[in-house]
């Protein structure tokens, strides 16, 4: 039976390094994932999530059981990300190649079982998922991916966004409208995907 | 029960299972009753098991490696942590947060942003030798042409400025609009992090943006579209559009989803292409609601979209014994293609009516020859099978104004009307048009003049009439453009006027550009007014711009309508390198009208041409008298500009039926025979001259070519077939993307700055989204 993160973290911040360990192997997923659907690209994405990480590291007094360690992991990586795109907007945002600079790069990993056929499509699907997301205004973006991607509930998101219940579920209703309607002619039409 | 918009939106916090016992019951209630709720439920499935697609990644094996590492060694810092036991640390963990990379600062953000800005000094230096390379090879193609001196002087020394740093850093807010119910946030989550504030100034913004971004319901759509028509049906001009060319104001503006398309009004990310790269909307500035309206309209159901675009009625086959003339007004408008170009790249079909096949044939340049020396230009025609429909015969018609000297070329004096309300804050609007404004500003001449106003925010005289030598002063003025601020009213257009009037430049190149992404709000009171005064003043020899910035807001029929009115152009700048094509290309000196109110009118023989059809122009369609009314207005041509024009013909020995009145009881039609097919005549007028010349071109059966055909006519006739597909007109005959590639990629010729090969990427992207029985072949040497 695997330890609870809180348990973990204690644990760390009482000296046990191999806790952080663990933590960061549960996370490092998540972190980095979640980070890498905010920014587009796997540079900054890594930057962010090295950055959450390396706190925990240097500051073993960071986190405060005041909320739920994932909680306060994502909040802190989703204002790393923040962070990084209001600078990119100030300094360089006309010159500065981001997510779909490497559009034609981006490889989706293989699945096992998968026909070739089956992986070209479904990897056409993820571009359509990944260029709708990347249109969605900010908060709208973080929570549907909290939601969808790191299945988190409601009251979290809330927490990690810093807004109220209610408005997250009128965020991720309207995200989910908006990939809706953009998603219908390819998506919805032909049932059998 | 309540509004069919709640009940969405509790099925969405059903899916997640986030409701209670009570919403729970009221959900499946609904849905048992309305199998159009649960086909609901089930899409709302569909599309989450499709951002299943969307798969993780792993991170890099030797990042990991590397945090393992330091977590490992983590242990090691003993020390540090007696220290910060007692330290106490202000609740906020992100301010704990901010605090620990202080510490980490020197370790790992300086490396960090040194290899960030290695990553942007190589990509801005790739873009200069893009830039470089492409401007040299356009120097390099012909002589005689007026080239501008090359704005990249001395290599590695770019003219292009980045962003001006902003001295006090903006914050964005993130502002949770009233909709969401929740209060504004004005948490500081931390300094260094992120700051969710919001000024006055912002709050100000926002209810203009509110204004804006509030859904226009039906009734508010139609009330301002039968305004508008009113303004329009007091205009003279108004008369060019009547016959079969009703232009009916459509507040239906985007395809509906009837046609098969994506409710394309949802607009596609701002692009602006650098080589290809094609970043994502950042985040939104000060200000902005945060759940998207202002940018991307839901969907037409919702009514949240303000793009805008006239229907258009496609020209018919007209019987050439019924109706054998045909004339029409030239029209050196681009921004339809440029538009369309924007649609594409996003991954979407065009709206139909936003598809105006004569600006699409019209963006690329053509290889007509000079015209001799009294004519300010010359006409070539040419005519072969029709492609689309090979029992019919298509012939083009090409102008070319002739090419000005460096000597001839007369000086500019512009005056920018710029829109800086805060919605122009976004990256592929103001900035945009700042970045290509800085280029344009190197290549101007002593001589000439330029000054800035602007309008909808902090408005007013930002920038003098200065001379082109003053390039410090100039620059500084771009530079400290900012969009946002209080509106201040009355200043706009009237003061650009009078500032253009005080430095006029007789015979020169007078003009107002209005740069804006949609908000007319110029100081006038009403839009007849506005154009009375664009009339006024272009009748005294001011011309008007219209550029085009940004999407969702934008109204493309009414900007080309106020174009037309100001004796100018209209253009849609979606990229960089759109934008320093009109500014540095079009705009400058090299932009000097050689005729005005240039009117075309061509008598078809019956004898040959059974029918003909006009392709595209449908809001140039001139009434027959109009052609020897010199109080008619009609368009300009530039220096160097070329304008083309393409009828199909049905020729008279076809079998097609074209529709035809009965026999007249007391007139004879008699046809005069004679081997000419059809006569091309022009009337133009000097630009400072108000009666108008003629000059006439025949085109003789004999010169359809059966087998030969320039260029010119390959290139032209693909794009014009391009369009009849977008448009999905019903002239379109045997037209496909296949087709319109055979014939565009041999004819793509020189293409000095890429923009055929541009084209040709459209085609092909294009033809992705429309899958037919014949897959597209993509060309791959781009």
């Amino acid at each position: 039976m695997s330890k609870q993160d809180e348990e973990l973290i204690a644990e760390y911040q009482q000296g046990n390094d191999e806790a952080l360990n663990m933590l960061f192997h549960r996370y490092k997923m998540p972190v980095f994932n979640f980070a890498l659907r905010l920014l587009g690209n796997r540079a900054e994405a890594e930057d962010a999530a090295s950055e959450v990480f390396l706190v925990l590291v240097s500051k073993k007094e960071a986190y405060q059981p005041k909320a739920k360690f994932s909680t306060w992991l994502f909040t802190v990586t989703r204002n790393a990300c923040i962070d990084r795109i209001r600078k990119r907007k100030n300094i360089f945002s006309l010159w500065f190649t981001n997510s779909s600079g490497e559009q034609e790069q981006w490889e989706i990993p293989d699945d096992d079982g998968e026909t070739a056929a089956e992986h070209a499509a479904r990897r056409e699907t993820a571009h359509q998922v990944k260029s709708v997301i990347e249109l969605l205004p900010p908060m709208q973006k973080e929570a549907l991916i909290l939601r969808e991607y790191q299945g988190l509930k409601y009251e979290e998101i809330a927490h990690i966004l810093g807004c109220s219940l209610e408005n997250v579920k009128v965020l991720i209703f309207r995200a989910r409208e908006r990939l809706r309607v953009e998603l219908a002619s390819s998506i919805l039409e032909d049932g059998d995907e | 029960m309540n509004n069919p918009a709640d009940i969405k939106y509790l099925i969405s916090c059903y899916l997640d299972g986030e409701v209670t016992l009570e919403e729970k019951r009221i959900v499946e209630d609904a849905l048992r009753k309305d199998p159009a709720l649960k086909k609901y439920l089930d899409d709302l499935k569909k599309v989450s098991a499709s951002l299943s697609s969307w798969t993780d990644e792993n991170l890099s094996p030797d990042l990991e490696q590397k945090l393992e590492r330091h977590i490992q060694s983590a242990g090691k810092g003993e020390g540090r942590t007696m220290t910060t036991s007692s330290f106490s640390i202000p609740m906020k963990t992100g301010a704990a947060a901010v605090a620990a990379l202080l510490v980490l600062i020197t370790v790992f953000i300086n490396i960090e942003r040194n290899e960030q800005l290695a990553r942007l000094k190589s990509i801005r230096q790739v873009n200069e030798q893009i830039a470089l390379s492409t401007l040299d090879s356009k120097q390099s193609q012909s002589s005689d042409q007026p080239v501008p001196s090359p704005v990249y002087g001395q290599k590695g020394q770019t003219e292009i400025q980045p962003l001006a740093l902003r001295e006090q850093e903006k914050y964005e807010a993130d502002v949770l609009s009233d909709k969401l119910m929740a209060p504004v946030t004005e948490k500081k989550i931390d300094e260094g992090f992120f700051r969710i504030e919001q000024t006055a100034g912002e709050r100000a913004d926002k209810s203009k943006v509110d204004r804006v971004a509030k859904a226009e319901t039906p009734k508010t759509l139609e009330m301002r579209a039968t305004e508008i028509a009113g303004a329009m049906q007091a205009e003279p001009y108004k008369e060019a559009n009547r016959r079969n060319i009703a232009v009916a104001r459509s507040t239906e503006s985007v395809a509906s989803t009837k046609d098969g398309y994506l409710s394309s009004s949802a607009g596609p990310a701002q692009y602006y292409s650098l080589g290809g790269q094609i970043p994502a909307a950042p985040y939104p500035s000060k200000g902005r609601i945060s759940d998207g309206e202002m940018y991307y309209p839901i969907s037409p159901a919702e009514n949240f979209n303000t793009e805008e675009y006239d229907r258009i009625y496609e020209n018919a086959f007209l019987s050439s014994v019924e109706n054998p003339l045909s004339t029409f007004s030239i029209d050196v408008d681009t921004a339809s293609y440029s538009n369309i170009r924007r649609f594409l790249n996003g991954g979407q079909m065009p709206p139909k009516d936003a598809v105006r096949i004569e600006e699409m044939v019209n963006y690329f340049v053509y290889d007509y020859p000079q015209p001799a020396s009294e004519e300010p230009f010359s006409i070539t025609t040419e005519a072969a099978p029709c492609p689309w429909n090979p029992s019919h015969v298509l012939a083009l018609i090409g102008l070319k104004g002739k090419e000005l000297t460096a000597v001839e070329a007369k000086p500019s004096n512009l005056v920018f009307l710029i829109d800086v309300s805060g919605s122009m804050d976004e990256p592929n609007k103001l900035p945009l048009l700042q970045s290509a404004f800085r280029m344009m500003v190197n290549q101007l001449k002593a001589d000439e003049r330029i000054a800035i106003v602007t309008y909808a925010g902090a408005a007013g005289l930002v920038l003098d009439s200065t001379q082109g030598n003053e390039k410090p002063t100039i620059l500084s003025a771009i530079d400290h453009l900012q969009a946002g601020g209080s509106t201040a009213g009355g200043a706009g257009i009237q003061l650009a006027y009078d500032v253009a009037k005080r430095n006029f430049i007789p015979g020169g190149n007078n003009r107002v550009i209005l740069a804006t992404d949609g908000d007319f709000n110029v100081g006038v009171s009403s839009d007849s007014e506005l154009v009375r005064l664009i009339e006024e003043e272009r009748d005294a020899g001011i011309f008007l711009t219209v550029l085009g910035f940004g999407t969702g807001n934008y109204k493309d029929a009414k900007m080309e309508k106020i174009a037309d009115k100001g004796n100018g152009n209209y253009y849609y700048i979606d990229s960089i390198n759109e934008a320093q094509k009109v500014l540095m290309h079009e705009l400058g000196s090299t932009l000097f009208t050689i005729a005005k109110d240039v009117k075309v009118q061509i008598e078809f023989n019956p004898a040959h041409v059974k029918a003909y059809r006009l392709i595209g122009y449908e809001n140039r369609m001139l009434a027959k008298e109009d052609f020897n009314d010199d109080t008619k207005d009609a368009g300009e041509l530039g220096a160097g500009h070329t304008v083309t024009a393409l009828y199909e013909l049905i020729p008279a020995d076809s079998g097609e039926e074209v529709q035809t009145t009965d026999e007249l009881r007391y007139q004879k039609r008699e046809a005069i025979p004679s081997n000419e097919v059809m006569t091309v005549k022009l009337r133009y007028k000097k630009p400072e001259e108000n009666t108008s010349r003629l000059i006439t071109r025949i085109l003789n059966r004999q010169d359809i070519s059966q087998s030969s055909v320039s260029d010119n006519w390959l290139f032209a006739s693909s794009v014009a077939e391009f369009g009849l597909l977008l448009r999905d007109s019903q002239y379109k005959g045997n037209a496909s993307y296949q087709t319109v590639l055979e014939r565009a990629q041999p004819a793509k010729g020189q293409d000095p700055w890429g923009y055929r090969a541009e084209f040709i990427h459209l085609v092909e992207k294009a033809g992705m989204l429309n899958p037919g029985p014949t897959p597209v072949p993509v060309y791959m040497n781009k």
